[in-house]
């Protein structure tokens, strides 16, 4: 038996393109954050996903974005419980460091589409963080299981319908809130935003080592 | 019976391709220039750029040609995406990830070469070696594919398997001064624009007694320049998590053993992440004769934002602070970097921010590579957007900020005189060539041969861009050192 490959325990459809994986854990240890390379067993294509579940959770999930013509996704798509997914890692280094959970710290963690998952992973696994979410996403549909999230803590900003908690983008929004400088921001998501978002931030004065960023490919 | 070997890419390539060298010489063959000459006839390829595979399609074309008059095997190995591996698997006989060298004669004898000899007596001397004979094969037989193969035989998807086997063979180094020792292999960083952790997977150190084994074997031997390899090689030991040294104890062990040994020779590494750049690690350089006083760290952009585009996980500032300590431990060292130019889109504003590092960190040497998607990597499914004459544009304009440092810091060196590592004929007739401790190009007038492979010192009087030149001064630097 390979030791990599572990079973699949279920899916859970959240839109109609984006779905959790959930995949059987065994013994992995992570640190909210980190991804691991996913493939469906045996096959020679894979991709790195971000893990979406928290470090006590039973489960380790992923959250996917069916691509179009995507080799990974269409097939990850298609699995049922039993099936079995090849899973290197965990990898990669955006993560809470130690330092930085010291109480009183504030993290603003700022996503689009599908980077929301390492900080999904990051508030289930710290429950006492003080965080706030702002999520850019086309429609009030793509708010991947909020209610995981303090309502108050959780900001949709939606470009495509006036359902969010914003209408607008992301970077709309936060260049008409106020961030205090000494926030931790993490940033997660397409480059293009991230750029954007990163830019707004500076001109706010947030110091260039309290913004993390990691490009979602 | 003979072989051939097309190698492509880089010193971890080479450094492997030596391993395949040793097998194939150990199994009776006799290696040629000529590739009509050859039976074995084999690929170390690389996936970096497009044009390095298109190069392994158009050779395995020709060489099936020539099936139809002879008996021939051909294989590739090296740094093969999955999805190329699975067209190889149609056209070549043998495809297998570096990692599973070891069975290359098994291998080799299961599809039809009888060499008993060369099977049975691997560590004896070629002269006691019978010849192979090549049987006829059968064409088919040996044809697997993919999904034939049991799933622990698909090793292509953990090329990092079976690695540790593959450090025990011992290499045919290519030189008798200069040598590569692998001591990582595979990468968990994710540059965007990288496929390697998709050909060689992950970081898997080599065992620190076997890399110092063959350390002491090449200074013993009289190699005088030797270079520790790895695709990320100062994050040695990090995936033993804590049950193998570090990268600065395994330097300092090297810089003891340099001590102790009476030899003089030069330790490098390549190439190192600015992420696993410790003080510790510069410190430790500062500290022995034998530890180069190079650093090569790649920057790959001088903006912020590119870096996050590349994935790389260093700031411009997280740099600024490792080349710093350099500066201040060890103010002699010299400095090379890599630097990609037109990554998708990178603006005039973020290639100048680029310029300014080169400027301000002032290299010696920079590798500066014009971007192009390197199939498997992630950015190859990102629009490549800078056309390919802006791309030459901003390659010469970072190029012309380099000479004018590398240039500067050279014209310092005249009237020294240094140390330098004869490597051979300088394309200048009447000229030996070599290198000094920080890799800077040196000539000077002499036909002896037998200075090739020695220390020698040079009193230099004349500097250029990227290279020096002097005469040779009496006193030998081949002396022990303390």
């Amino acid at each position: 038996m390979n030791n990599n490959y572990h079973k699949i325990l279920g899916l859970r459809e959240l839109t109609s393109s984006t779905f959790v994986l959930e995949i059987e854990r065994r013994d992995m240890k992570f640190e909210p954050g980190q991804h691991i390379l996913l493939g469906r067993a045996g096959d020679i294509h894979h991709r790195e996903y971000s893990i979406y579940s928290g470090v006590e959770d039973k489960a380790l999930e992923v959250l996917v974005k069916e691509v179009e013509d995507g080799e990974v996704s269409k097939t990850l798509k298609h699995l049922k419980p039993g099936d079995e997914v090849e899973v290197q890692g965990p990898l990669g280094f955006f993560t809470l460091e130690d330092e930085f959970l010291q109480t009183g710290n504030r993290f603003l963690f700022i996503a689009s589409g599908t980077g929301i998952s390492p900080f999904h992973s990051m508030v289930r696994s710290f429950p006492n963080l003080n965080y706030k979410v702002v999520h850019g996403i086309r429609h009030a549909s793509d708010a991947y299981e909020k209610s995981d999230y303090a309502s108050i803590r959780y900001v949709a900003c939606t470009s495509r319908d006036d359902q969010g908690d914003f209408n607008g983008r992301l970077t709309s929004f936060l260049q008409q809130n106020e961030v205090e400088p000494d926030t931790h921001c993490f940033l997660c998501g397409n480059f293009e935003m991230i750029r954007d978002a990163m830019n707004v931030l500076e001109e706010k004065g947030i110091p260039q080592d309290h913004l993390h960023a990691e490009v979602y490919f | 019976m003979k072989y051939h070997i097309v190698q492509l890419g880089c010193q971890m390539n080479i450094s492997d391709g030596e391993r395949v060298q040793k097998v194939l010489d150990q199994l009776g063959f006799e290696v040629t220039d000529r590739e009509e000459d050859a039976n074995l006839l084999g690929v170390i390829a690389c996936s970096v750029r497009q044009k390095g595979i298109d190069k392994v399609y158009s050779r395995i074309q020709k060489w099936n040609k020539w099936k139809n008059k002879k008996n021939l095997i051909t294989f590739v190995t090296g740094c093969v995406l999955p999805a190329d591996r699975e067209k190889f698997l149609k056209t070549f006989d043998l495809v297998f990830p570096m990692s599973e060298l070891p069975s290359l004669p098994d291998m080799i004898y299961q599809y039809g070469v009888v060499s008993p000899a060369g099977m049975q007596t691997l560590d004896k001397g070629l002269a006691e070696m019978e010849k192979p004979v090549l049987k006829t094969r059968n064409e088919a037989a040996f044809r697997v594919s993919e999904a034939q193969l049991p799933v622990d035989k698909k090793q292509i998807l953990h090329p990092e398997r079976g690695i540790e086997e593959f450090w025990h063979i011992t290499p045919k180094y290519g030189s008798g001064f200069e040598a590569y020792i692998p001591i990582q292999n595979g990468c968990n960083k994710f540059c965007t624009y990288c496929a390697v952790p998709y050909t060689r997977g992950r970081e898997v150190s080599r065992p620190s007694g076997e890399i110092l084994n063959e350390l002491h074997h090449l200074v013993e031997n009289g190699y005088k320049s030797i270079t520790l390899l790895g695709q990320n090689v100062n994050s040695y030991g990090l995936d033993k998590k804590g049950d193998e040294i570090s990268f600065a104890q395994l330097l300092r062990m090297i810089g003891e053993y340099g001590n102790k040994s009476q030899k003089k020779f030069w330790l490098y590494f390549t190439s190192p992440h600015p992420r696993d750049m410790s003080d510790e690690v510069i410190e430790v350089i500062s500290q022995y004769d034998c530890l180069a006083k190079q650093i090569h760290l790649p920057i790959q952009s001088g903006d912020d934002e590119m870096l996050v585009h590349m994935n790389r996980k260093h700031t411009v500032e997280q740099y600024r602070h490792i080349v710093s300590t350099i500066r201040r431990l060890i103010p002699q060292a010299t400095l090379f970097t890599d630097i990609i130019v037109g990554f998708t889109g990178e603006t005039d504003a973020q290639v100048e921010n680029t310029r300014k590092a080169i400027a301000e960190f002032k290299y010696n040497m920079a590798y500066i590579a014009q971007y192009s998607p390197r199939p498997g990597a992630a950015s190859s499914r990102w629009v490549d957007d800078i056309p390919k004459d802006e791309k030459k544009k901003r390659y010469h304009m970072l190029t012309d900020e380099l000479m004018k440092h590398s240039f500067e810091y050279n014209k310092r060196l005249i009237g020294k005189t240094v140390d330098v590592l004869v490597r051979g004929h300088d394309r200048k007739a009447g000229f030996l060539s070599g290198l000094t401790e920080g890799k800077i190009i040196v000539r000077f007038p002499s036909d002896d041969e037998s200075l090739i492979g020695e220390f020698v010192k040079v009193k230099l009087h004349s500097a250029a861009t990227f290279s020096t030149e002097g005469e040779k001064v009496n006193a030998q630097a081949s002396i022990p050192v303390n």
